[in-house]
């Protein structure tokens, strides 16, 4: 169909007396974009119209437009004082958190959790790292609690045989070797069991070991047994007969048969009765 | 009247004004509407209510609606002039469901309806008074069909029925009517 059919057709008058169905009149509204003449067509006929009930007082009465301005500005002034009525609302819209407020809490907490955290982390390591020397303490304590004790057990055992009235008490002084050292042998007449009392004698030689000889006169000195420096009482062999003396000598480790009589530390002779 | 015919020329300009004042909220857009389409649009009406006091007082209504929903309008998808129509023929339909509209149909019930009267009243500016005079040198016939067209409300079929003349001539006849108008004013 061509432009000039088109507006022959009768269509445009239709659609400006609005008998097209909505659908029809966007038709023509597609056909006079695409066509000017169509459009121009339709503009005349608007003005033509209009001009007709200008001239004639077909117009809508003027009192219309006037009402409706004036509802519109209503409308406009209801809006405004509404808006200045619920300005709370407005902030409220401004307020309204991108984050909700349980996040803020939670990481709130997450950092409190993790401060505490640390401080009871180290508050911890110090706490072990007391109690770590603690035990050492205990430890060092102990141990000097037990030396204590044995020192005291010695020392309780050396006075008994002091007082033991069974036994003979001999004290051996040093010789030229180490003249400040000195031991004590406490020797029971009734069991005739020998005993040492390691007072103050050198540290011996790595591989030599002190050992307690029992001379009686024109005899070879007899072997009373080795003994451990390092402990103050010991029990020693069982001497019978006729003593007159007990010497101290260092001899190889695990003792001699035959005393090395030059190394004689110490040396006591008995009183005579 | 002047700015009425200032703003016809050019008509295509007209509308792309008025979508932009609607868009700018600017109250000046209801005028412009009112003087170039409130015509055809009180005649949309009255074709549903047929009762022009009520169909006027549809078209105040009208007018607030299109200014409430002027951020609607989209001159991609169709002319001013059919969104108008639209809003009109909604507004009209729903009067028709008011009881107000009940009533008055029920009161006037057979009586005719009073040809508005084209003689010159006191108050008619010269300038009108001339286009009437012409106006008044076109046919009977075609000033009858422009009137119920335009301004009556009826449609072509009921124009036919009424003046018992085939629905085509009526067509024809209307268009002449038009083109007549056209050449005279």
């Amino acid at each position: 169909m061509n432009v000039k059919e088109y507006i022959k057709s009768g269509i445009l008058e239709a659609y400006l007396a609005g008998e097209l169905s909505e659908e029809e009149m966007l038709e023509v509204d597609r056909m006079a974009q695409e066509h000017p003449a169509i459009k121009q067509e339709l503009d005349e006929m608007v003005r033509s119209i209009n001009k007709y009930a200008e001239s004639t007082g077909k117009q809508p009465n003027p009192e219309v437009l006037d009402k409706a301005v004036e509802s519109i500005r209503e409308t406009e002034k209801e809006d405004f004082f509404k808006a200045l009525r619920e300005p709370e609302e407005e902030i409220q819209i401004k307020r309204v958190n991108v984050v909700p407020v349980w996040t803020i809490a939670a990481t709130i907490l997450l950092f409190l959790s993790v401060g505490f955290n640390y401080i009871f982390y180290t508050q911890f390591r110090d706490a072990k790292d007391q109690l770590a020397i603690l035990e050492s303490d205990k430890t060092t304590l102990a141990s000097q609690v037990s030396d204590q004790q044995q020192e005291l057990q010695y020392a309780q055992l050396r006075i008994a045989h002091f007082l033991n009235e069974d036994n003979i008490h001999i004290r051996m002084d040093g010789l030229d070797l180490a003249p400040k050292s000195f031991a004590n042998v406490f020797w029971n007449k009734k069991s005739n069991a020998v005993f040492i009392s390691v007072d103050n004698l050198p540290e011996p030689p790595h591989g030599h070991q002190y050992q307690l000889w029992a001379i009686k006169p024109g005899q070879a000195p007899i072997d009373a047994g080795i003994f451990d420096h390092n402990q103050l009482i010991q029990e020693l062999k069982v001497i019978r007969g006729n003593v007159e003396a007990f010497a101290v000598t260092l001899e190889k480790e695990g003792g001699s048969p035959v005393a090395t009589v030059d190394k004689t530390f110490v040396k006591g002779f008995l009183k005579k009765s | 009247m002047s700015a009425t015919v200032e703003h016809l020329t050019p008509t295509t300009a007209l509308e792309d004004r008025i979508a932009y004042l609607l868009k700018d909220r600017d109250k000046s857009a209801i005028t412009l509407i009112f003087e170039n389409y409130g015509a055809l649009m009180l005649n949309v009406i009255n074709r549903i209510l047929n009762d022009l006091p009520m169909s006027e007082d549809v078209l105040q209504i009208v007018l607030l609606k299109i200014w409430e929903k002027s951020n609607h309008f989209d001159s991609s998808k169709g002319a001013l002039f059919t969104w108008l129509v639209s809003i009109s023929r909604n507004a009209a339909i729903d009067k028709t469901r008011s009881k107000d509209f009940r009533l008055s149909q029920e009161s006037r019930q057979g009586v005719e309806v009073v040809s508005i009267s084209n003689a010159i009243t006191a108050d008619d500016k010269l300038e009108q008074m001339f286009a009437k005079q012409l106006i008044e040198q076109l046919p009977e016939q075609q000033l009858k069909l422009i009137n119920m067209s335009y301004f009556e409300g009826y449609t072509h079929k009921e124009i036919a029925g009424k003046l018992d003349i085939p629905l085509g001539t009526v067509k024809t006849r209307i268009r002449l009517a038009i083109k007549h108008l056209r050449s005279i004013i």
